[in-house]
């Protein structure tokens, strides 16, 4: 890992301000609209109440949104030939992989703590601190599957509009990953092998220890190791496409 | 630098044949000189360069640089080189992107010192997206100095620059070069390969086709062919005249006009226009590629 390269790097994202200001803004917004503006708020699930797990939903969906987009805009510099010029370095595909990881988790930390603090702010409560830290810390690090999803996604389709479409397929996988309607019945058999299903699950585990919210009441749970099994395959899946999708960079476009 | 048998397909789209970018390359390359590889567009130049710098493996064959594999010699910093095609990051500042690379190789002690040898020091806080073609080529080639290689390789190092870029990109050059870099550039331009390497290597169609000291190339480059009509009477008298001056290398009739090939333009112009009452003149420089193939009708007759 090259701390210089990393820094010179993340300042270029950073500099991006609409963009920046979109991942860490929009989460936010929707909590606020959702979460503390809804019906119901203040009802308690699990260790917390409702407010506080859309609360983690959003901080779950804002981290994704942010590590997708870096890595997606990661395989536009490939695209570009930047690959060529960082193979003529001692850098490796994986180093390269790894900072872009690391720079993702560093934006997503923004995003997640933005919307902490709007739960903070308003009445978001769990039964204690270390369910607050423990869901943040989750919701945060695990992101870094998205860095790679982005990767994955954007290399796959190779233009400037690839980042676009993975932000549109992560929509999608977020709502099958449960965080913005509660799923129930065939939707949510299929949901469970979706790629931000275990994240989600994760994330949420402090407070619901796996536990699902059903719009029917219906009650349902999911184990610890299926998450974690779902979460493991599909960092491994996105991990080998996305050094693949390095390798593949360096030749001439 | 030793390429041996060296040849590289890429897969066919759509059930085509595979498509051969290099089909046999033997090569070798002292330490020290500077080589020019010639060819058109598509003759297997850049990925000859390609494979040599690790960036794309080879189907069969070997390259070995500086006694090791190229990727090696890359991780070293042995060998370092200009892309024709490496991109660079248009929001990065020109400072920034060396200072990004330059950590990378663990240089960072050599930053300064190559901005200024690039001639990049009023550049350094310019985006990349704004700056020109020549001053981007004078970036990727302040990169490329950074591991302080002993191998430079350079792809068409100058595509796409006005003349006067490319006389101060060359200048740029000679001055590192002069400091004992062991330098490949590919290149189509002919008078690049003239002017700055004594050794010139011919690609074409993923071949070499002629591998000689560049002087010998000059001569096929001095070289006019000129067309003119004649008046019909007295026209064998006045080719046997063309043929007997010095410097005529060869006279066909082809039909009404006279095609004249020679070294001597104006001298042949001169005597067609006042003596032989020659109208319609024409006088044309060889193209690289009809230099080309003269280069390979006169391997073949060896």
């Amino acid at each position: 890992m090259n701390l210089t390269y990393l820094r010179i790097d993340l300042l270029r994202q950073v500099r991006e301000v609409g963009n920046i200001a979109f991942i860490i803004g929009l989460p936010v917004v929707i909590y606020l609209v959702f979460g503390s503006g809804a019906e119901h708020s203040e009802e308690m699930v699990g260790r917390g109440n409702i407010q506080f797990y859309v609360m983690v939903s959003m901080a779950v969906y804002g981290a994704s949104v942010a590590t997708t987009s870096i890595g997606g805009m990661a395989a536009v510099e490939l695209v570009q030939g930047w690959g060529r010029q960082l193979a003529l370095t001692p850098m490796t595909p994986a180093a390269y992989v790894a900072t872009k990881v690391l720079i993702a988790l560093i934006v997503a930390a923004g995003a997640v703590a933005a919307v902490f603090v709007a739960g903070l702010l308003t009445d978001a409560q769990a039964t204690s601190t270390t369910i607050w830290i423990s869901a943040a810390i989750l919701a945060w690090l695990l992101s870094g599957i998205f860095a790679l999803f982005g990767l994955a996604v954007a290399q796959t389709f190779r233009s400037e509009s690839s980042v676009t479409i993975a932000s549109a397929g992560l929509v999608l996988l977020a709502f099958l990953g449960n965080l913005f309607v509660p799923l129930s019945g065939a939707i949510l058999d299929i949901a469970r092998f979706t790629p931000m299903y275990g994240y989600s699950g994760l994330a949420h585990w402090p407070q619901l220890h796996g536990k699902l919210i059903a719009a029917d009441d219906e009650t349902g749970s999911d184990p610890m190791w299926a998450l974690i099994l779902n979460f493991v395959a599909w960092s491994v899946i996105f991990g080998l496409i996305s050094v693949w999708a390095v390798r593949r960079g360096r030749r001439r476009q | 630098m030793r390429i041996s048998a060296l040849r590289k397909e890429y897969p066919g789209r759509g059930g085509h044949q595979p498509v051969v970018a290099v089909d046999g390359i033997d090569v070798e390359i002292a330490e020290g000189g500077i080589v020019a590889f010639l060819g058109p567009n598509g003759a297997g130049k850049t990925t000859t360069l390609d494979i040599a710098l690790g960036l794309v493996p080879a189907t069969s064959g070997t390259v070995e640089v500086l006694g090791t594999t190229p990727r090696r010699a890359v991780v070293s910093g042995k060998v370092s080189a200009v892309l024709q095609t490496g991109g660079l990051l248009r929001d990065l500042s020109v400072g920034e992107t060396v200072r990004a690379v330059a950590a990378l190789h663990h240089a960072d002690a050599r930053v300064d010192d190559v901005v200024r040898r690039a001639g990049l020091e009023r550049l350094a806080d310019r985006k990349v997206g704004k700056c020109s073609g020549g001053e981007q080529q004078r970036l990727r080639f302040a990169l490329a100095l950074l591991p302080d290689p002993q191998l430079l390789i350079l792809d068409e190092p100058t595509a796409g620059m006005d003349a006067g870029a490319r006389r101060e990109f060359w200048d740029t050059m000679h001055a590192e070069t002069s400091q004992g870099r062991t330098v490949v550039f590919a290149t189509h331009y002919l008078e690049e390969a003239q002017a700055y390497a004594p050794r010139t290597i011919l690609i074409v169609r993923g071949r070499i086709r002629a591998d000689s000291p560049t002087d010998q190339l000059r001569a096929m480059v001095g070289e006019r062919t000129l067309t003119a009509n004649l008046p019909e009477d007295g026209r064998d008298e006045a080719l046997t005249r063309l043929r007997a001056m010095p410097g005529v290398r060869d006279v066909r009739l082809e039909g009404e006009r006279v095609r004249i090939e020679g070294s001597a333009s104006d001298d042949i112009a001169l005597v067609l226009l006042s003596e032989l009452g020659a109208r319609d003149l024409e006088v044309s420089a060889p193209s690289l590629e009809s230099a080309f193939f003269a280069l390979t009708e006169e391997g073949r007759d060896a």
